[in-house]
């Protein structure tokens, strides 16, 4: 135990060693690794700043028939059942709303009551609301549905609800498909970025290989300064990143801020959580350590 | 200490280097090798030295057959071997010292202990005082020392240089060899392969000629 501890002190010091002797080399692969892995942490911030939006929105889909002012709610009815008897798949449920249930309805929102009072009538109209079984087709259906319904007697027109809850939810599913997509690639990138520096350096050090194995070094012990090397070079990138990603989302967020105090909204765009960035930091250093494994097996093989 | 039983080596299927040699070596003895360049001294030495496997036959170093050392093992044999190669192979971008303390960090040896080995290596070869010098600053017979006693900073049991005097003046070449005859004298068995025969009549207790084809054992030196 006390050999193997001597043995990580020395990797340790061979490593701030070599760093030392070959200062630029290292801050430019920082650099590059740090821009590099700060791409898909503003991605990642992107969608899990948007994503509670659309949670907290029902994403039920439903289509709504307005009934026209005049219509009874005997008409009404009549629609309601014809929905029902039509018996479509992706009709999930059906509810008919008359004009008085609703009037009373916004009469209890004190928003509302006084607005109403100065009213001389009921100005609602009888309204069926249409729940929709969520899927990925149902975009496209309801509009065949909204077109077939409107044909119906008595109906005014009919709204889609929840369609672009929908849609976004889509939106974001591409997104994350996107955004593993760009960190498989990053990943590449830090892989391929690390492996080269191990191999040019694992080719300079030759000499000094070939004497330590002549001594009586295990492969462990050549291999543990470059992997030390690959996981320091990619954590010290890997937090700069975070800095990174955090500086662009400033003046992101000032501009997003303008935008949603329009809406009576505050929005802005935000890093994953801390649990998420000290797996990404992780796995950025396992990957470093992997890739210099990989590198200085292949390019030092006795 | 040493056994080679019917030991052949070749490269690929018509370099034969050595063909069919058997020896054996015992604790303690100073062995020259001698031969003719690319006779296969240098082959001889890295068979010993477990650098590379023999093509036929059995070699036996420090009571371990080393056609059956694993992978994995053949590292712990070589720290019981102290190796000296023609060239020297130090380290120039660092200081005497830490030349000498590779082989002892290798070993897992606290940085402390093997400051003060390596110090007291550096001493029984005459480095007293180059401690922090750079190889490149040092003569090629320092140089040769700094590879002795990175080479006996592991205490081995076993000690194997090839060509050591090569490229030294006859004096310096006298220090060296005196140099590994004293690590001798304190019971560290050693292999010199060269062809300087003065020193071999100097120093010689047992001589190994290999010549082309052939392999001869002389238990006294031979002088021509």
């Amino acid at each position: 135990m006390k050999q193997l501890l001597e043995h990580h002190r020395y990797a340790l010091a061979v490593t701030w060693r070599r760093l030392i002797e070959q200062p630029f080399s290292f801050i430019t692969n920082v650099a590059v690794i740090a821009l590099a892995l700060a791409l898909p942490l503003i991605g990642a911030s992107v969608l899990v700043s948007v994503q509670p939006l659309t949670q907290h929105v029902s994403a039920n889909p439903a289509l709504t028939v307005f009934m026209k002012p005049e219509a009874s709610l005997k008409q009404a009815q009549a629609v309601e059942q014809s929905i029902r008897d039509q018996a479509d798949p992706i009709v999930l449920d059906v509810a008919l709303v008359s004009k008085d249930t609703a009037f009373k309805t916004l009469q209890s929102n004190d928003a509302w009551r006084q607005a109403l009072d100065v009213l001389p009538e009921n100005p609602l109209p009888h309204a069926i609301s249409v729940t929709l079984v969520a899927d990925e087709a149902m975009a496209s259906n309801a509009d065949v549905l909204a077109n077939q319904w409107q044909q119906l007697d008595g109906v005014q027109f009919v709204q889609l609800d929840g369609v672009w809850v929908r849609r976004i939810e889509a939106l974001m599913r591409i997104g994350n498909i996107g955004l593993a997509l760009v960190t498989f690639i990053i990943a590449l990138v830090v892989l391929a970025a690390v492996f080269n520096t191990v191999r040019m350096q694992a080719l300079s050090l030759r000499e000094e290989i070939a004497v330590a194995r002549l001594v009586g070094a295990t492969e462990g012990f050549v291999r543990r300064p470059f992997l030390y090397q690959g996981s320091l070079t990619c954590a010290v990138a890997v937090l700069i990143a975070i800095g990174l990603a955090n500086l662009a989302l400033m003046p992101l967020n000032e501009a997003i801020g303008s935008l949603s105090r329009t809406y009576d909204t505050l929005f802005a765009l935000h890093l994953p959580d801390s649990l998420s960035l000290m797996f990404y930091v992780l796995a950025a250093i396992g990957l470093g350590a992997f890739s210099a494994r990989w590198s200085v097996t292949r390019h030092t093989r006795y | 200490m040493i056994e080679f039983r019917h030991v052949s080596k070749s490269y690929g299927p018509h370099t034969h280097i050595l063909d069919d040699v058997s020896f054996t070596v015992t604790a303690g003895e100073f062995v020259f090798i001698a031969g003719p360049s690319g006779a296969g001294k240098s082959t001889l030495l890295k068979l010993i030295a477990g650098l590379e496997p023999c093509s036929r036959g059995s070699i036996c170093v420090n009571g371990q057959q080393l056609d059956q050392i694993t992978a994995r093992a053949r590292p712990y044999l070589r720290r019981a071997v102290g190796t000296i190669l023609q060239d020297t192979h130090l380290l120039y971008d660092r200081s005497a010292l830490d030349n000498v303390m590779l082989p002892l960090a290798v070993a897992g040896q606290p940085n402390s202990l093997a400051q003060s080995r390596a110090r007291a290596a550096l001493q029984k070869v005459g480095l007293a005082g180059k401690e922090q010098a750079n190889p490149i600053s040092l003569s090629g017979g320092e140089q040769q020392r700094l590879a002795i006693a990175r080479a006996i900073v592991n205490r081995p049991a076993l000690l194997i240089a090839d060509e050591p005097t090569a490229n030294l003046d006859r004096d310096t070449a006298r220090k060296v060899m005196s140099v590994l005859r004293d690590f001798n004298q304190v019971g560290v068995t050693t292999l010199v392969a060269t062809h300087d025969e003065d020193l071999m009549a100097q120093y010689a207790q047992r001589v190994f000629v290999i010549e082309p084809g052939r392999f001869r054992d002389f238990p006294v030196p031979s002088s021509s």
